[in-house]
């Protein structure tokens, strides 16, 4: 598809044009770099990755399922608003492909599904990795996105990939141009993981890492693929019989993931918490969908309140 | 887009206690089931949680529920004309199209005998296409023996021993002082055109395993049934997850050698 260009100078005039019909979100300076509805286009901040991957927008921290009475349950019926999102890197677009095919291909999950319907992915390619931590480039990642930004110092090089970004790119700010994206552009040149760790169970590298994980699973967290769940009644105060039913994120990293009744939890050891993350990432659902479910966004390091950088660990694990 | 995880609302017809702990539900539910399959049934308000179907018909679905947390419990209480919620039936059952023409050893200890309750529903409608029927229940107290007023009839059809491994008194009921595993052992039995089911805390298939392989049998001859933690069912909440496989999509049967011996991983 189509190549445009855009003068940087032309970017705040070009985000606030989007807000016409839409809500536009974009990666804003707060605390840290977080994607918040877009308010002053100036404010926006490309400088580093967001702290927080896009997951919530399409798969909440809590939602309700449905609500109950003594007339029965009721689903909510969503309306699919317009979104735009932009500045998404690549790590974090495939992280949504990753979701797409586990709530809309296999679940066909209609909670998941209506929030994805009508939103317009705007990606920001990384010229350089934005943190030491980063290992999209060993990943395999596939391009993901309606509308890419190509930063070329004094203007963005913006691909189409999609019809709906193609319609997005009919703007005046954007001047169509003869120029191709080649494969080497779109190389985003991190460290590597190297290993495959289909063999590595066993081995005695887990050991050390597992001694300082603290179970406190801010890697799941902040993880933009991790698409565990927990499902609860929550009564209302109203009387009974009335409430509602969530679902909300759950992390393999707590004891409780595997506690049946009786109190026998499954992986009661830290270390077989721990590997069970890192295998479902790189191993598990590769054998089940051909694809790693990590994309390489290194927040799991970076976040870790005791920076296990499980990448060079396994790197360094020998047979 | 309908939700998966909107039950529907179902009539209790019946309630059979088995046991002080133990309640066996007669629903008003007609759904086709593969023996070995479960339903997730919820009581709003309260929870949900995975069941095994305990029968095979099409005019009603059973299930046994031993009454050990907030949901079990609460299900426990509920009496002929309540309502409770189902949503299912999930997962993979017993192949008990592939063994026609076999003999069958079902292997169950506690409320692991639900699971099997729906194969031996599925034998008895279908006698004639299978060869010996062996049936080996574990329970801790003769009081806790559920399907009492089933296992008179199973005698006469079929070789049933029970194993009860906490109890010190006589009863009515024949049965071996001990776990299921001893009648196991000791019972005289060869692999020839015979599959194994086993349903039952981790320990105890695991313990069955390893006899019926000394007995001969290939990995692939023996079926066993998964216990995890579920919310969904349907394959997306991971909680189920042992190594890459999924307990509620892939299992909960599992033939041996497609996990092994499986314990915390
Ligand atoms: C495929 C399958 C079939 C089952 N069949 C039967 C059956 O036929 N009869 C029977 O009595 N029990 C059966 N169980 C076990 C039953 O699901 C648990 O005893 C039940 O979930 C406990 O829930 P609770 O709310 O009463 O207990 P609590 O301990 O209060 O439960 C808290 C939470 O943990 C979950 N949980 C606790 N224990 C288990 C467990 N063992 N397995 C899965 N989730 C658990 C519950 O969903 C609940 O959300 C089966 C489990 C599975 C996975
Ligand atoms: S992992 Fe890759 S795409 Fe993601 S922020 Fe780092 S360099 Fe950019
Ligand atoms: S963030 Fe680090 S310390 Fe916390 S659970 Fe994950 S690995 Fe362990």
């Amino acid at each position: 598809m189509t190549v445009y260009k855009l003068q940087k100078s032309a970017l705040p005039k070009f985000l606030e044009s989007l807000k016409k019909g839409s809500q536009v979100f974009a990666p804003v300076k707060r605390d840290v770099i977080r994607f918040e509805p877009l308010g002053n286009p100036a404010d926006v901040d490309l400088s580093a990755n967001s702290y927080f991957p896009l997951k919530e927008y399409f798969f909440p921290p809590k939602e309700v399922l449905f609500h109950f009475s003594k007339k029965g349950v009721s689903a909510p019926v969503k309306r699919a608003e317009k979104r735009i999102f932009f500045g998404v890197r690549r790590c974090d677009l495939a992280a949504i492909q990753r979701q797409d095919l586990v709530f809309i291909k296999q679940q066909k999950d209609p909670y998941y599904a209506k929030r994805r319907e009508n939103s317009l992915l705007i990606g920001y390619h990384c010229n350089t990795p934005p943190s030491s931590y980063c290992f999209c480039g060993s990943m395999g990642l596939e391009d993901f996105y309606d509308l890419m930004f190509f930063d070329r110092g004094s203007h963005f090089l913006v691909h189409a990939k999609t019809a709906a970004g193609q319609s997005l790119a009919k703007n005046k700010f954007f001047n169509k141009t003869p120029r191709k994206i080649t494969d080497k552009e779109r190389r985003i040149r991190t460290r590597a993981l190297k290993k495959d760790i289909s063999q590595l169970y066993n081995n005695k590298g887990w050991k050390p890492l597992a001694k300082r994980c603290l179970s406190c699973a801010a890697c799941t967290e902040l993880c933009p693929t991790c698409y565990c769940y927990e499902i609860r009644d929550e009564p209302s105060i109203e009387g009974p019989y009335k409430g509602k039913r969530c679902r909300s994120w759950s992390s393999c990293q707590l004891k409780d993931f595997t506690r049946v009744a009786e109190g026998h939890v499954f992986r009661e050891k830290r270390e077989e918490r721990f590997k069970h993350r890192i295998y479902h990432q790189i191993q598990y659902f590769k054998e089940r969908n051909k694809i790693n479910l990590c994309t390489g966004c290194g927040r799991c390091v970076a976040g870790c309140p005791a920076r296990i950088d499980w990448v060079k660990a396994v790197n360094r694990m020998k047979k | 887009m309908k939700s998966k995880l909107v039950p529907r609302k179902v009539k209790v017809l019946d309630v059979q206690q088995e046991a002080p702990d133990i309640s066996t539900l007669t629903l008003d539910c007609h759904s086709r089931c593969v023996p070995g399959q479960f339903v997730q049934v919820s009581l709003l308000g309260v929870g949900e949680c995975p069941l095994s179907i305990a029968s095979h018909s099409e005019k009603y679905m059973k299930l046994t529920v031993q009454g050990v947390g907030t949901v079990t419990k609460a299900l426990c209480k509920l009496k002929k004309g309540d309502h409770l919620y189902i949503r299912g039936p999930y997962g993979k059952g017993y192949p008990l199209k592939k063994y026609r023409g076999s003999s069958l050893i079902l292997v169950g200890a506690g409320c692991g005998v639900a699971a099997l309750k729906s194969v031996i529903d599925y034998v008895e409608s279908h006698r004639k296409d299978y060869k010996d029927v062996f049936l080996f229940f574990g329970y801790r107290y003769a009081k806790s023996i559920a399907y009492k007023k089933q296992a008179t009839e199973w005698k006469k059809k079929f070789n049933l021993r029970i194993a009860l491994s906490r109890e010190k008194t006589k009863s009515c009921l024949q049965w071996d002082q001990g776990h299921v595993t001893d009648l196991l052992k000791k019972e005289k039995l060869g692999p020839e055109k015979t599959a194994a089911f086993v349903c039952g805390p981790l320990r105890m298939i695991n313990d069955t395993v390893k006899i019926l392989k000394k007995k001969g049998f290939a990995d692939t001859q023996i079926y066993m049934a998964t216990e995890r933690l579920m919310y969904c069912g349907t394959g997306a909440c991971c909680h189920c997850m042992i190594r890459g496989k999924l307990a509620c999509t892939d299992g909960p049967v599992f033939r041996f050698d497609e996990i092994g011996y499986y314990g915390n991983d």
